[in-house]
């Protein structure tokens, strides 16, 4: 890529708890977002609840028959309609699609259908499997769905590093479209939560959280599932109509010491999720930053960082912070910029810690820096 | 569109042919293999399908097997490029790795006890959770760069060896180490004879009476760098990945594309950015399942892009090892290239009409200075590395 072909992020589609596209963002962001619901989870001892993010893929018939959708499976059902929201955001023309090159970002891949599959020989036996369910069960079949449903024939990839699949799977984005492999890449982080998900979730947390989530009050456990997928369509600058911002760097590792190189003055977005633990490391590595975290309004789920990517886009693109949702800061070390505050930089970083050694660092910039 | 070449420096493998890659090269040179019911787990089909299952190692029990797989490879391959940990700690080293399985958040025994009632034990999600093929590597060699785990299906091995060339070339990391990784386990043994796509009889790759595949299990990994660091590190190079082509079918979940448009673009992306043309190809070390649509559509790909080069499958030696077939394929082609020959296509007898070309049937000295291996997945995905000669 040449010195001055940035890559520029085209168009956004998102769903998840709080609704579905740009617009339902910028309501849930600018201070309306809905409550969780619940996850049932079914035992031998009995059904219990839990909060969750589930996410409605209805509008996915707006895009495609019903009848294509029948024996498409939930997961990939949200690739599809975070798909279709990000081409129709960008105006993408039809003809344009077969040329794409497609990375999709899963911690957890097909939950729903690994979980069905094991059912089905578990409870008939093992002559009894589900072929159906196996061959949706790999990570890679929103991807392929994605691909059959538009004919993209380009390069087709899907990464999982748990919670940094997204920002692992953008630096691989970006260097396809520095190699000029592709024009444009349709990025997308997609999460379902099963059941089975759901149950390892409250099995792993301290405890079921009795209000909303406030990732940045580190004293208490307050973490909510959820599930959805955040696309983002992303093109060189030079094939480029224009877009929101700027992707400028995605990389992981292993957290350095004594400390990041976060960009000044610019803002970090926290993908810290209400865990004590997710928010005692947040406050030691963002020290003194000034910051922000929109993981409320989504819920906790190793697709999150991509849910922070738009809602950072947003951000550049409008010039002004949002509220961070839940943010009672009594003891972060941090500052917090009430929402429509001035974003005050060219640069949004996006930070994701998974546990105590390893990160990932995504940075934005706006499109025409000031 | 060619792009540089990158050095491969160390390689180590572990399949059913070999706790290493010498050990491996030496099996399937001689001939050897021995696919066989699974020893190592239980099913309820009442066909005992073949497997290839690789022989004990020193499988830390802390770890998922795939991840152990993956790390037994990448100590080998580290040891081949002659590093220590000194000298890795000093360059930013990424790791990429491709699995099927090493992500998967599921466990049967956690699963039954989840259905059943119970509050089944932890321990397996915790190993599980923890276990993510890439991270097990970066942890172990202390390595500062970017990691990533990909999960392409039956590509995955191929695809993880092309990114990680392009991270170098790229700048994010100075070297790398690239392969891929899985176990054999109940799980995919039971979902593949679901499918209708395993042979009940040792495979036959390309054969007429080819009636599936046979499963495998194990790991690869490469070493990679480019020139600037090798002068600095003291490496040297074994063979180069030249280029790396993907592309995909978009045509069906489990069905590759009836007239390959696909794997012939991966091809030709994977010559153009490796910068070479069909006259240099030595051999090309096909993906071979021996399921009736795989062989058909690869080989008709072959014969039409790639006339009267030597092909074979080595999955009639490892079975198929899924997200570790594409590396596995990829450091036997490296090192095939090294000793200037080729194995025998195991379990080929009976050449099929419909396919029109055979591949090799016999050990086969190659002589040019370069080789493709390819991977084709589920989901459509097809990928190609060339490697070259050093």
């Amino acid at each position: 890529m040449s010195g001055t072909d940035r890559i520029v992020i085209e168009g956004i589609g998102g769903v998840v708890g709080f609704g579905c596209g740009v617009s339902d963002l910028t309501r849930a962001l600018t201070g309306n977002a809905p409550s969780p619901g619940t996850l049932e989870l079914s035992t031998g001892s009995g059904p219990f609840t839990i909060p969750a993010f589930r996410a409605d893929v209805s509008r996915l018939e707006e895009f495609l028959p019903v009848r294509t959708l029948r024996r498409i499976d939930h997961f990939s059902r949200l690739g599809l309609l975070g798909t279709h929201l990000a081409l129709a955001d960008a105006d993408l023309p039809e003809a344009e699609r077969p040329r794409l090159g497609i990375i999709i970002a899963s911690g957890y891949g097909a939950a729903g259908m690994t979980y069905a599959f094991l059912k089905s020989f578990i409870n008939d036996g093992d002559i009894s499997a589900s072929p159906t369910c196996f061959s949706s069960s790999v990570h890679n079949s929103a991807a392929a769905h994605i691909s059959i449903q538009l004919g993209a024939k380009g390069p087709n990839l899907t990464v999982s590093d748990v919670h940094l699949s997204v920002p692992s799977a953008l630096a691989t984005a970006r260097v396809w479209l520095a190699e000029e492999r592709v024009q444009r890449v349709l990025f997308g982080a997609v999460e379902e939560l099963s059941e089975l998900i759901g149950y390892i979730r409250y099995r792993t947390r301290d405890a079921l959280p009795a209000g909303p989530m406030t990732p940045l009050r580190t004293e208490m456990e307050t973490s909510i599932p959820g599930e959805g997928a955040a696309f983002l369509l992303l093109a060189r600058e030079s094939a480029s109509r224009g877009g929101y911002c700027t992707l400028d760097a995605s990389t992981t590792g292993t957290v350095p010491s004594p400390g990041f190189p976060f960009p000044e003055p610019g803002l970090l977005v926290l993908g810290a999720d209400g865990s004590r633990e997710s928010g005692r490391r947040y406050a030691a590595v963002a020290r003194n930053a000034r910051v922000a975290c929109y993981t409320p309004l989504y819920g906790s789920m190793p697709a999150g960082p991509a849910f922070d990517l738009a809602a950072a886009a947003l951000i550049l693109k409008g010039g002004r912070v949002f509220p961070s949702p839940g943010s009672v800061i009594r003891d972060f070390p941090a500052s917090v910029p009430v929402g429509g505050d001035p974003v005050g930089a060219d640069r949004i970083s996006c930070l994701t810690l998974a546990g105590d050694e390893a990160y990932g660092l995504t940075t934005l910039g706006r499109v025409d820096p000031q | 569109m060619s792009v540089a070449p990158i050095a491969i420096t160390g390689m180590g493998c572990i399949c059913a042919a070999g706790r290493s890659l010498p050990d491996s090269m030496e099996a399937i040179l001689r001939g050897g293999r021995s696919p066989a019911p699974p020893v190592r787990f239980a099913s309820g089909h009442p066909v005992r399908y073949p497997v290839f299952e690789a022989a004990d190692f020193d499988e830390p029990p802390d770890l998922p097997r795939t991840g152990a797989f993956g790390l037994h490879a990448a100590r080998e391959a580290v040891a081949d490029a002659g590093l220590d940990r000194r000298t890795l700690g000093a360059l930013r080293v990424g790791v990429c790795v491709g699995t099927t399985v090493g992500t998967v958040v599921s466990e049967e025994t956690f699963c039954r006890g989840y259905l059943a009632g119970h509050v089944p034990d932890m321990t397996p999600i915790r190993r599980i959770l923890r276990g993510n093929p890439a991270d097990v590597i970066a942890r172990e060699f202390g390595l500062s760069g970017p990691r990533q785990t990909v999960v392409t299906a039956c590509a995955s091995g191929t695809d993880a060896v092309g990114i990680a060339g392009s991270w170098i070339r790229a700048g994010l990391c100075d070297a790398a180490i690239a392969g891929g990784a899985d176990e054999l386990g109940r799980i995919t043994y039971i979902g593949f004879i679901s499918l209708m796509i395993t042979d009940d009889s040792p495979c036959k790759p390309f054969d007429r009476h080819r009636k599936g595949l046979n499963l495998g299990e194990g790991a690869a990994m490469l070493v990679l760098a480019p020139e600037r660091v090798l002068r600095r590190s003291g490496m040297r190079a074994r063979s180069f990945l030249l280029g790396y082509g993907s592309a995909g079918d978009a045509y069906h979940m489990t069905a590759p594309q009836p007239d390959g448009a696909g794997l012939r673009s991966a091809i030709s992306e994977a010559m153009a950015t490796g910068g070479v043309s069909s006259t240099s190809v030595a051999f090309v070390n096909a993906h071979g399942t021996g399921t009736p649509d795989n062989d058909r559509v690869e080989s008709r790909v072959l014969h039409d892009m790639l006339p009267g080069i030597p092909f074979l499958s080595t999955k009639g030696y490892t079975g198929h090892t899924l997200g570790a077939a594409g590396a596995i394929e990829a450091v036997f082609t490296a090192a095939c290239l090294e000793m200037g020959k080729i194995p025998a296509n195991a379990g080929f007898e009976t050449p099929d009409p419909e396919i029109g070309i055979t591949p090799v049937r016999e050990v086969t000295s190659v002589s040019g200075t370069v080789a493709l291996s390819e991977s084709l997945a589920f989901g459509g995905n097809n990928s190609v590395v060339v490697l070259g000669k050093a």
